[in-house]
Parts: structure tokens; sequence; C-alpha cells
């Protein structure tokens, strides 16, 4: 969709394309899984692929690190096309999601394992190994076998083993998707330092979307082995290029509209305007939660000045989220959700209650309906 | 709906504890065991210390002179280790042949998987004395194999009636039981491993080395367990196939009970051939602790 020109929302680049895919394909038979993707990952980025389960991500992290050939396309990495080159030549890192340990060798072992196979003599492994297990705070289990380990500790072996022999590219396949939620953000921190701290250039696979966005630097948005949209976290997330990325990152709220002559976009009897102008009659709008404000005394809709969409709404119902409360509520036949932060000394509303929802026209997103 | 029928009722459950079930069920084969194995077992045990006289007889006495016997001449000295060696032969050559067809039925998925492992199973359905004298016909002195070999330019080897005819049929009547225990024991093999050795800078043939013949251990001492026992202890095949000149236990048990009708010697020697067996299952255990270790 928009892979080709990336604008960059005040964040500095990071580096010079540096892993390129071109035309990349997969098919599995008849089935096409990965469809003309094509990528270009900057030197020293940590880049996310995120997505739905099935939308292709695991493959194409495969098909970077060789293990599956694919149909059609080149993989290169700072120039050099390795389409061609087996796994163990391509010198990429792979985390993979069920880590995939040695089982049958210490941790020490398990870590050893990639420079050995380099030839390294014993006293540089031994060092190196020491090394890696510091950075992820294993020094003290290096004799365990794996399955002595937690989830995230077997985690942090597995990062240590990719990391150690100093790959041109690390691959994480959903790292953290196996760990309780405290761990994962703990580790979210520490994968996120020790990219940074190496300089590492990093493909991140998710279908977390608050990993995604919380982590990386570059956010790729992939749907049905199609990618959506690629664009910094913010860009992601304030400017979603289609309604599968509005909905998919972060959450929305969604009402069926019709363009008027004038531009506007008729909502039942309310008229609202956006910032981008509408490409179709029929259109989807979406409005982010928390972007909404609830004038509960509010005595009419007139709009005031042109930085505001403001409408007409009955409460239908309350959830209670402890940090948050969610107000539903009913808009011309169409349910709004709006999310506040709570207060202790909440106001208490009932079902019926009426209101004046508004929120800046700068936060209306508008997609063709049939998008 | 139709389970709730055979749920037990409550009053049931309470008087019938599972300890009751447990004997209950496990009673039947029990018994089963005890007359059918271990009476017999005990019996021949006995039978071993008893003197064996000209012409058949038996005479109740408790003697060592049928284990001392066995142990100073050197016939059985020969016949044992003989039995052994080629035993541990006919593992080996399975082993060989099976642990490629195993990896790969490890790997197949779907209705592949089902259909070659059907495949494999398959020749269990034969007796070994049909696939045995198929053996035969195949390599007799002008059978196909022989006619192959000549037309090659080489002088045919014997095939048949000797050691290597035995080795050769055993080898293959052992192969299901070799590649169904080495993917019984292919547990720990997951493939994501393998891809990591490879994502790591291992060669196929490191990959090979380090991770997937260690992994596999298991199931390769598992099936060489199996295939060790059932070689030492196989009769039909090495009695037709040996043609009368292949001395092994199993035959020799079968002509001192049947042929010479000295009861007590092949007591002897079954007795021995099952101290084989448990010196194999310690050996197996102990490499067995070695590997999980
Ligand atoms: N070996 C395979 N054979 C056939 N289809 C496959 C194979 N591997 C993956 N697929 C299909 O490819 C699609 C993408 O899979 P995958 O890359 O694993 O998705 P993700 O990692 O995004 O969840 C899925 O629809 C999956 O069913
Ligand atoms: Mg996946």
């Amino acid at each position: 969709m928009m892979h080709q020109t990336i604008k960059r929302d005040g964040v500095e680049t990071i580096g010079d394309p540096y892993l390129c895919l071109e035309g990349m394909n997969k098919k599995y038979g008849l089935v096409e899984v990965i469809s003309n993707l094509n990528l270009a990952v900057r030197k020293g980025e940590l880049i996310a692929l995120l997505g739905p389960s099935g939308c292709g991500k695991t493959t194409t992290l495969r098909m970077i690190a060789g293990l599956i050939a694919p149909t059609a396309g080149r993989i290169t990495v700072g120039g050099r096309d390795v389409t061609q080159i087996a796994p163990h030549g391509r010198d990429m890192g792979l985390v993979f999601q069920s880590y995939a340990l040695f089982p049958h060798m210490t941790v020490a072992k398990n870590v050893a394992f990639g420079l050995e196979m380099r030839g390294l003599s014993r006293a540089d492994i031994a060092n190196k190994v020491a090394k890696a297990l510091g950075m992820v705070q294993l020094e003290h289990l290096a004799e365990r076998k794996p399955r002595e380990l937690s989830g995230g500790q077997q985690q942090r072996v597995a990062l240590a083993r990719a990391l150690v022999i100093e790959p041109s590219i690390l691959l994480l396949d959903e790292p953290l998707s196996n760990l309780d939620a405290k761990l994962r953000d703990e580790m979210r921190t520490q994968i996120r330092d020790i990219q940074q701290q190496l300089g590492i250039t990093t493909v991140f696979v998710t279908h977390d979307q608050v990993e995604a966005l919380s982590m990386c630097d570059r956010i790729v948005v992939m749907k049905g082995g199609l990618i959506e949209q690629v664009g910094t976290p913010h860009e992601i997330y304030e400017r979603p290029a289609t309604p599968f990325v509005a909905s998919f990152v972060g959450r929305t709220n969604r009402v069926k509209g019709k363009r008027t002559a004038d531009g506007c976009i008729r909502i039942g009897s309310s008229m609202i305007r956006s910032a981008r102008p509408a490409v179709q009659d029929d259109v989807m709008v979406m409005v982010r939660p928390h972007r909404i404000h609830i004038d509960w005394n509010a005595a009419s809709t007139e709009q005031q000045g042109e930085t505001a969409n403001r409408m007409a709404a009955v409460l239908s119902r309350i959830t209670f989220v402890g940090d948050v409360i969610q107000y539903h509520f009913d808009v011309g036949g169409s349910e709004f959700i709006v999310e506040e932060s709570t207060k202790k000394s909440q106001v208490s509303r009932d079902q019926g209650d009426k209101a004046v929802l508004s929120w800046s026209v700068e936060d209306t997103l508008v997609f063709g309906a049939d998008q | 709906m139709t389970t709730a029928t055979f749920d037990m009722p409550v009053g049931a459950q309470k008087s019938f504890g599972t300890a009751g079930v447990a004997v209950a069920l496990l009673l039947p084969i029990a018994l089963v065991n005890a007359i059918g194995f271990i009476l017999p077992v005990l019996n021949l045990a006995r039978m071993s210390f008893n003197e064996a006289l000209p012409g058949g007889g038996i005479a109740e006495a408790l003697t060592a002179a049928n284990w001392t016997g066995l142990l100073h001449d050197s016939f059985y000295i020969e016949l044992i280790t003989n039995s052994i060696v080629v035993s541990l032969g006919i593992t080996l050559a399975t082993l060989l042949v099976s642990y490629p067809i195993a990896l790969y039925l490890h790997r197949a998925s779907g209705a592949w998987r089902t259909f070659l492992t059907v495949l494999v199973i398959s020749p269990l359905l034969t007796s070994a004395v049909v696939r045995t004298y198929g053996w035969i016909a195949l390599l007799a002195e002008q059978g196909p194999v022989a006619n192959v070999i000549a037309s090659m330019g080489f002088q045919p080897p014997r095939m048949m009636f000797n050691t290597t005819g035995v080795v050769i049929g055993l080898t293959e009547i052992l192969m299901p039981y070799m590649i169904l225990s080495l993917m019984a024991g292919f547990g720990r093999l997951d493939p994501k491993v393998e891809e990591a050795a490879r994502t790591l800078g291992a060669t196929p043939f490191r990959t090979f080395w380090r991770v997937i013949l260690p992994l596999t251990l298991p199931g390769i001492a598992l099936g060489c367990l199996l295939c060790f026992v059932l070689a030492i202890s196989s009769f039909i095949t090495p009695k037709l196939m040996g043609g009368g000149r292949v001395f092994l236990l199993a035959t020799e048990i079968y002509d001192q009970a049947i042929v010479t009708l000295n009861w007590p010697l092949a007591a002897t020697l079954s007795m021995l051939v099952l101290i084989i067996f448990g010196a194999a299952l310690a050996v197996y255990s102990r490499i067995l602790r070695m590997i999980e270790g």
C-alpha cells in the first residue's frame, strides 16, 4: 500500500536500508501466503511485523533466515544477495517462539554452540558465553539444562544464544508470547535495551500491538500476506492507512456515514467533518474512544468553531475497567464507546442519560466503506 | 448422553476404591503371566540342575554339572559368543538401514505418514516363515540376487545356508520393530531445534552429529535392545536360512530339547538366554541414564 514512501514523524532516521526484501512471494501449493512483499529494514532499527495470527509473519521471518525458500523474490543484506544462501551461511540470529533450545545441552553449551560452529578457540568461547549470559543475567544458571529453567529464563537463553554469534540481523518470532504479563513487560524493556546497546538490526514478529507500539522504531502491519502499512508507531496509530490498521492497532469506534455535496459526512442526522476528505460516497468513520469528550450538560449540538465534531448521544451501558471507565453510547443507531480515566469522586451516570460527544476533526478517520 | 449411562453411581465409587479397581483389572493378566510365564521359567530353572541320562531320561538331582559343563566345553563357549556377536551384528545392520527410514517417517505428516507407517508395519502381518522362504528364493545359488551380481561381472558370494544369509534375513525381519522403536524414541527431536542449529551456523552434517543423533539416542537404545533380544532368541530364520550349518543359541536349544532329548542341557541354555536378556536390559538402562543424565 504505502511501503515505498515513508515519511518520518519527527523520529530521526536510524540508518540506510540494510535488509531488503524485494518482490517476495511464497506459495504453498496453490495458496499464496505472501504476496509481493517489499520491505527495507534500516541498519540498527528494530522493526515489528505486526498482524493477526496466520497473516504470514512467521513465514516472512523464516524466509529471511533461509529456513524456507521463497517462491519468488530477492533478499539482500547490506547489498549482498543472500536469497540462495543456506541458513548456516546467513549469519542471522533467530529466536523461536518455542525457544527451541537444545534439550541435551546445558545453558552454557547452548550458548556456545554457534561459536563452536564458527571454530572459535575454547578461551574465546568461554569468554563470550560468560558475557552473553551476563547480558541476560543468567550467569548463575550456566550449568543447568533447559528443562530445569522457567519460561522466562529459557527465553533469555534463546536470546543469548542468538546474540552471542554477533549476527548481522536478529530475528525474533513472538519471543514474549509464552510469558506471563509481568515478565513480558520486563522482557520488552530488556530486549529493547540490549538491541539499542548493540545497535543490531532486528525484525520482531508479534501479534500484540502494544509490544509493537512500545518497543519498535517502525511497524509493518500485515494482513493476509500483504503489507497494509509501514510506519513509525506514531504514524500507524494516528494516521492508519486502512480501516484494518485503524482497528488492529489501538481500539476504535466505527460508524457508517455518507458523503454530502459540501464535503461533510452525514451520520444519521448529524454532520461531521474530517481532516482528510472522504474519497467515496459511502464511508466508514472511525474515532478512538479516548479522544472523545463527553459533555453531559450541553444544551445543543451546534457546531462551535471549525475544529470539533459534535453529536448527540444516549448512554446505554457503563463498563468499569479499573483505570478507565467505558461509556457505551447510542449515536443514531450505532454504538460509540468513550473512555475516560477514572477518578475517585466519579459522578455516577445512568442508562438513558443524554450527552453531547465531541472530538476534534483531526481525530476523525475516514475510509471508504468497502476498503 | 451415552456416556452418562456408563458413569459409575456415586455409591459404587465409594465402596469400590481406585486401588480396588486397579487390582481387579490387573488380576487376570497377573494370573496369566504367573501360570504361562513365571511357573515355566521356575520349572526350567529347576530343570537346569537335574541330571540328564542317556536316551532322554531325566534324573531328579541338584547338580551344577550342566552349568559347569557348558562353561568348559569350547563348542558352547563359541556358540554363546557367536550368538552374541551375530545378534549384535544383526542389530547394528538393522539400525543402519532403519534409522533413515524412521527419521523420514518422523518428519512426514498427514496421510503420507499414515501410508508409510502402514507400509512399514505390513511385513509384520506375514509370518516370519513365509518371509524367510522369500529370502531363501532370493538368495539361492542361482537366485535373482546372485544373477544380478553375476551379470555385473562379479563372482556371487554364498549368501544362503551360512551366517550371511541369517544376518540378511533377520535384518529385514527385524526392521519394522526397529523403525517403530526408533520413532517411539524420537519424541525429543523437534524440527525447530534442528533449524536453530542451522541458523547458528551448523552445516547439515554437523547438525546431525551435534543435535539429531544425540536427541535420537533414546530411540536408538530402545530399538537396539528390542532387536538384540529378538535376534538372539530367533529360531525360525536361523534354522531355515542357516541350513543346519549356523549354530546359534535358539537353534541349539531346539536341537537339545527335540533331537537329543537332553532337557536339562536345553533348560540350562534357555536360562543362559534369560541371563543375556537381563544383561542387555541392564546395559540399556545404564545407557538411558547416561543419555538423560
Ligand atoms: N508448511 C505450510 N504448508 C501450508 N500452509 C502453510 C504452511 N506454513 C504456513 N502455512 C500457512 O501460511 C499462512 C501464514 O502462516 P504464518 O506465517 O505461520 O502466520 P503467522 O506467523 O503470521 O501467524 C497461514 O495461513 C498458514 O496456514
Ligand atoms: Mg507465527
